[in-house]
C-alpha cells in the first residue's frame, strides 16, 4: 500500500522500506513499508502472532540475542540503515530505547536501576547523575514516590511504580525513540491509565512506538495507528480516522471484534 | 453492513437490539405521519387522540435507544462501524422524535381547525402534495436505515430539495389568500404553520438519511455542497 | 455412586501409602540423629578443642581433626568457587546450545555423580604417587574436585532460571554482555548461587574417602600443607573401628560435630534461598 501518501507533513524518525524478517526458515514480517513521525505516537495493533512485537524489536536490532533471527531491507534511524552488520548496536540502543511487557527492575536500588544505563554511555559526576536521576524520574512521573528511597532496592517496588520505574530508566539515556512492548499488559487498570498519561507527556520529547493488545488503548494514546496481520502492514494512517473509518475491510473487522 | 459476526454474540444482539428500537420508532413516526395527513386531508379530527397517544410512545422509545446507546458505548466500547453506528443513532432518534412532535403539532392544528368549523381543503391544495412526499421522504430514510443503503439516503437528501420548493409555492398560494380575504388570516396562519411542520418532517428525514450515509460509508455530508453529495464513492461495508 | 466410593477409597490408599512411605524415611532420619545426639553430647568435652588426638589411654581432643577439616575444606572451596562459576556462567549465558556447552554439561553431569572414592583414586594417580607422600593440598584439590560440579550445575541452573526480559532489558539499555551478566543475571541469580555453595560445602564436610587416598591423617598437629594433615572424616573413620573405649568416645564426638555442621549449613542455605524467594 501506499504509505507515504497515507500522511503528510510529518518528519519521519524512523523511516521502515521493504523490510522482511525471518525466524531462521520462517518469514515473520513481509515487505514492511512504514514511517515512524517525530513526537508522535504509532501504536502497532493486531492479533497475537501479527508480527507487531517482532517489527518493533527489530529496530533496537534486539534479535541479535538470538541466533537465526534476521531481517533484510532498510530501517533507517538518523539516516543510517541499521540493519547493516556493522552498526553498533550499543550506540544505536542509546537512541532507541524499549521498555517490556512485564516490569524488569534490576536486582539493584533505585538509584541504581536509573543509573546503570546511563553509564554506559556518558561520564557523569556524581551530582550531574543525581540530576539525571532526578530528571528522568520526574520524567516518568515517579519521583514524589521515590525520592525518599532512592537506595531501597527496585524491586520492593508496587508492578505500577515498577513499571515507571523502566520507563524512567529508558527515559535517563535520552533517547530519540521510545520502544514500549505491551508496557501496561501487566498492570492494573489505574496503573495503566497514569502509564498512558504518562506516555502522552513524553511525546513532546520522545518519538513514542508501542505495541499492544488493548485497541482502546492504541486509540487512546496514539497519534497514529497501523494494523498488523500475519506479518503484513495491512493499514497504516490516523487514529483519528483508523478508529472510525478503516480503509480496509480487515482492519474494520479486526477492531470491531468480528470473526475473520 | 458488515455481515460478519462479532466474536461477542452478546454484542450482536445489543446492536441488533438498538436497530430493531430504532425501526420500531421509526414505524411509529411513519404511521404518525400518514395518521396526520389523513386528518387532515379528511379534516375529521377522530384520530387526533390516537396520535397524541402514539406520541407518548415515541417519546418512550427515545429514552429507551438512548440509554441502549450509553450502555454500547459503557460496556462495548465501540469502533469504525460498530461506533458509528451507535453515534449515528442518538442523533437518527432526536430527528425521529421531533418529526413525531411535528406531527403533534399537525393534529392539533386540524383539531383545532376543525373545532372553528373550516374547511382546510379550501386553501392550499399543494399542502397535501408536500405532505405525501416528506411520507414518502420518512418512508425511504428509514428504509435506507434498515439496509443501510447510501444511494437511497441520497436520493432521499435529493427530494428535499424538491420539498422544499413546493412548501415555497405553498407559502405563496396562502399569501394570496390572505391578501385576497383579510378575513381567512387565523385559519389561513394554521394552515401555514402545518405546512410548515409538514416541511420540517422532511428536513427530519433528509437530517436522518445524512446520517444513513455517516453509518455507511463514513462520510459526513451534512451542510455539504451538493458535488460531494452526488460523488458516491461505494463503501466497502 | 460407586464411582464415588471408589475415588474415595483410592484417595485413601494413596494418601496412606505415601504416609507410609514419608514415616519411613523419616523413622531412620530421626534415629540416625538421636543416636548422634544420645552418643555424642556425652562426649563433647572442651578438652576436644585443645587438644590433639591422642594415643590410646592419653588424655586427648580433635583439634588438629577440626584444623585439618577447616584448612582443607575451605582452600577446597576457595579452588572451586571461582571455576564453577565462571564454567557455570559460560554454560548458561555462552554455551547453552553450543556443542561445547552440550559436551561440558554432560561431562559435568557425569562427574556430578560419580563416587568420591574415584575422585580420591583419580588425585592420588595423579599427584599423590607423583610426589610420593600424601598432603593436606592434595586433599582439598580432591574435596575440590567434588565441589565443581554442583556449583557448576546450581550456577548454570539459577542463571536460566533468571528471566530472559531481565536481559533483554539490560541489552535494550546498550549494555555488552559482561556487564549484563554480571550486573544483572549474576546478581539475580546470586542468593541460589550461594545456596549451591553452601550445598556443596555441606557434602564435602563429611567426605571420607577421597580422603583416605590423598590428606590420609595426621596423629599430630600440623599446618604444612604438603604433609599429611588430620581431618574429621578419616579421624571418625579410624577411631571408631579401634577397640579402644576413649577413641570410640572421640569419634562419636566428631560424629556429633560433623552432624551438627552440616546441619546448620543445611539450614543456613534454606534461610538464604527464602530470602531470594521472598524478594520475587
Amino acid at each position: 500500500m501506499p504509505v507515504e501518501s497515507a500522511v503528510q507533513n510529518q518528519t519521519p524518525e524512523i523511516s521502515i522500506r521493504n523490510l522482511n524478517f525471518y525466524y531462521g526458515k520462517a518469514i515473520a514480517l513481509k515487505n514492511i513499508n512504514l514511517d515512524i513521525y517525530k513526537g508522535k505516537v504509532t501504536a502497532f495493533i493486531g492479533p497475537s502472532g501479527c508480527g507487531k512485537s517482532t517489527l518493533l524489536r527489530t529496530i533496537n536490532r534486539m534479535y541479535d540475542l538470538y541466533p537465526g533471527q534476521y531481517a533484510e531491507g532498510e530501517l533507517i534511524v538518523a539516516g543510517k540503515n541499521i540493519l547493516d552488520k556493522n552498526v553498533d548496536t550499543i550506540d544505536l540502543r542509546a537512541k532507541v530505547g524499549m521498555v517490556f511487557q512485564k516490569p524488569t527492575p534490576f536486582p539493584m536500588s533505585i538509584y541504581e536501576n536509573i543509573a546503570f544505563g546511563v553509564r554506559m554511555h556518558e561520564k557523569l559526576t556524581r551530582n550531574e547523575m543525581d540530576d539525571r536521576v532526578e530528571w528522568a524520574l520526574t520524567k516518568a512521573a515517579l519521583w514524589n514516590e521515590v525520592k525518599d528511597k532512592l537506595n531501597k532496592p527496585g524491586t520492593g517496588l508496587s508492578g505500577g511504580q515498577q513499571q515507571r520505574l523502566c520507563i524512567a530508566r529508558g527515559v535517563a539515556v535520552k533517547p530519540q525513540v521510545l520502544l514500549l512492548d505491551e508496557p501496561t499488559s501487566a498492570l492494573d487498570p489505574i496503573s495503566t491509565m497514569r502509564i498512558e498519561d504518562l506516555i502522552h507527556e513524553l511525546k513532546r520529547e520522545f518519538t513514542i512506538a508501542i505495541v499492544t493488545h488493548n485497541m482502546q488503548q492504541a486509540a487512546r494514546v496514539s497519534d497514529y495507528t497501523a494494523y498488523m496481520y500475519l506479518g503484513e502492514l495491512i493499514e497504516f494512517g490516523k487514529t483519528d480516522e483508523l478508529f472510525i473509518k478503516p480503509q480496509d475491510k480487515r482492519t474494520e473487522d479486526y477492531i470491531t471484534g468480528r470473526v475473520g | 453492513m458488515n455481515e460478519i459476526l462479532h466474536v461477542s454474540s452478546q454484542f450482536d444482539e445489543d446492536l441488533s437490539r438498538l436497530r430493531t428500537h430504532v425501526l420500531q420508532m421509526g414505524g411509529l413516526v411513519e404511521n404518525q405521519v400518514s395518521a396526520v395527513i389523513d386528518a387532515y386531508a379528511s379534516g375529521d379530527p377522530a384520530g387526533v387522540g390516537q396520535i397524541l397517544e402514539t406520541d407518548r410512545k415515541i417519546n418512550a422509545l427515545e429514552k429507551t435507544i438512548d440509554d441502549d446507546c450509553a450502555q454500547i458505548i459503557a460496556r462495548r466500547q465501540p469502533t469504525a462501524s460498530d461506533l458509528r453506528l451507535v453515534f449515528g443513532v442518538t442523533k437518527i432518534v432526536t430527528d425521529l422524535e421531533r418529526a413525531g412532535d411535528e406531527a403533534k403539532k399537525i393534529a392539533k392544528g386540524v383539531r383545532r381547525l376543525h373545532a372553528e368549523g373550516v374547511d382546510q381543503r379550501r386553501f392550499a391544495v399543494g399542502v397535501r402534495h408536500i405532505a405525501e412526499a416528506a411520507l414518502s421522504m420518512t418512508r425511504q430514510a428509514l428504509d435506507a436505515f434498515a439496509r443501510l443503503d447510501a444511494p437511497l439516503a441520497l436520493s432521499v437528501i435529493r427530494a428535499d430539495d424538491a420539498v422544499d420548493i413546493e412548501f415555497k409555492a405553498v407559502l405563496r398560494q396562502l399569501i394570496t389568500h390572505m391578501m385576497e380575504d383579510p378575513r381567512t388570516i387565523t385559519q389561513a396562519l394554521e394552515v401555514m404553520t402545518i405546512a410548515r411542520a409538514i416541511e420540517r418532517i422532511g428536513d427530519h428525514a433528509k437530517n436522518v438519511s445524512e446520517l444513513v450515509v455517516y453509518i455507511a460509508e463514513g462520510r459526513d455530508i451534512r451542510h455539504a455542497k451538493s458535488p460531494m453529495i452526488n460523488e458516491h464513492n461505494g463503501g466497502e461495508q | 455412586m460407586n464411582l464415588k466410593l471408589r475415588r474415595k477409597l483410592t484417595n485413601v490408599v494413596a494418601l496412606g501409602l505415601s504416609l507410609a512411605a514419608m514415616a519411613f524415611g523419616l523413622f531412620w532420619l530421626i534415629w540416625i540423629l538421636w543416636m548422634v545426639f544420645e552418643q555424642g553430647i556425652g562426649a563433647l568435652s572442651f578438652d576436644l578443642l585443645v587438644h590433639d588426638t591422642p594415643a590410646p589411654g592419653n588424655v586427648g581432643g580433635l583439634r588438629n581433626a577440626i584444623f585439618g577439616s577447616v584448612i582443607m575444606v575451605g582452600l577446597a572451596m576457595l579452588i572451586a568457587t571461582p571455576v564453577a562459576i565462571l564454567a557455570g556462567i559460560y554454560l548458561a549465558e555462552y554455551g547453552r546450545r553450543t556443542l561445547l556447552g552440550r559436551v561440558t554439561r554432560f561431562v559435568n553431569d557425569i562427574l556430578l555423580s560419580a563416587p568420591s572414592i574415584v575422585i580420591g583414586l583419580f588425585v592420588y594417580a595423579i599427584y599423590v604417587s607423583q610426589v610420593g607422600k600424601f598432603s593436606g593440598l592434595s586433599g582439598a584439590v580432591a574435596l575440590a574436585l567434588l565441589v565443581i560440579p554442583v556449583v557448576v550445575r546450581t550456577t548454570e541452573d539459577m542463571l536460566v532460571l533468571v528471566p530472559n526480559t531481565l536481559r533483554e532489558a539490560a541489552f535494550a539499555l546498550g549494555a555488552p554482555k559482561w556487564k549484563v551478566i554480571i550486573m544483572v543475571t549474576l546478581r539475580s541469580a546470586k542468593t541460589g548461587v550461594i545456596t549451591g555453595i553452601l550445598l556443596a560445602l555441606a557434602r564435602i564436610s563429611g567426605e571420607t574417602a577421597p580422603l583416605l587416598f590423598t590428606a590420609l591423617s595426621n596423629q599430630f598437629w600440623s599446618t604444612d600443607l604438603s604433609e599429611p594433615m588430620a581431618n574429621l572424616p578419616v579421624t571418625i573413620f579410624k577411631y571408631a573401628m579401634s577397640p579402644f573405649a576413649d577413641w570410640q568416645q572421640l569419634a562419636w564426638a566428631g560424629v556429633f560435630i560433623i552432624t551438627m555442621g552440616v546441619l546448620f549449613l543445611n539450614i543456613l542455605a534454606r534461610v538464604v534461598f527464602r530470602q531470594q524467594s521472598a524478594n520475587h
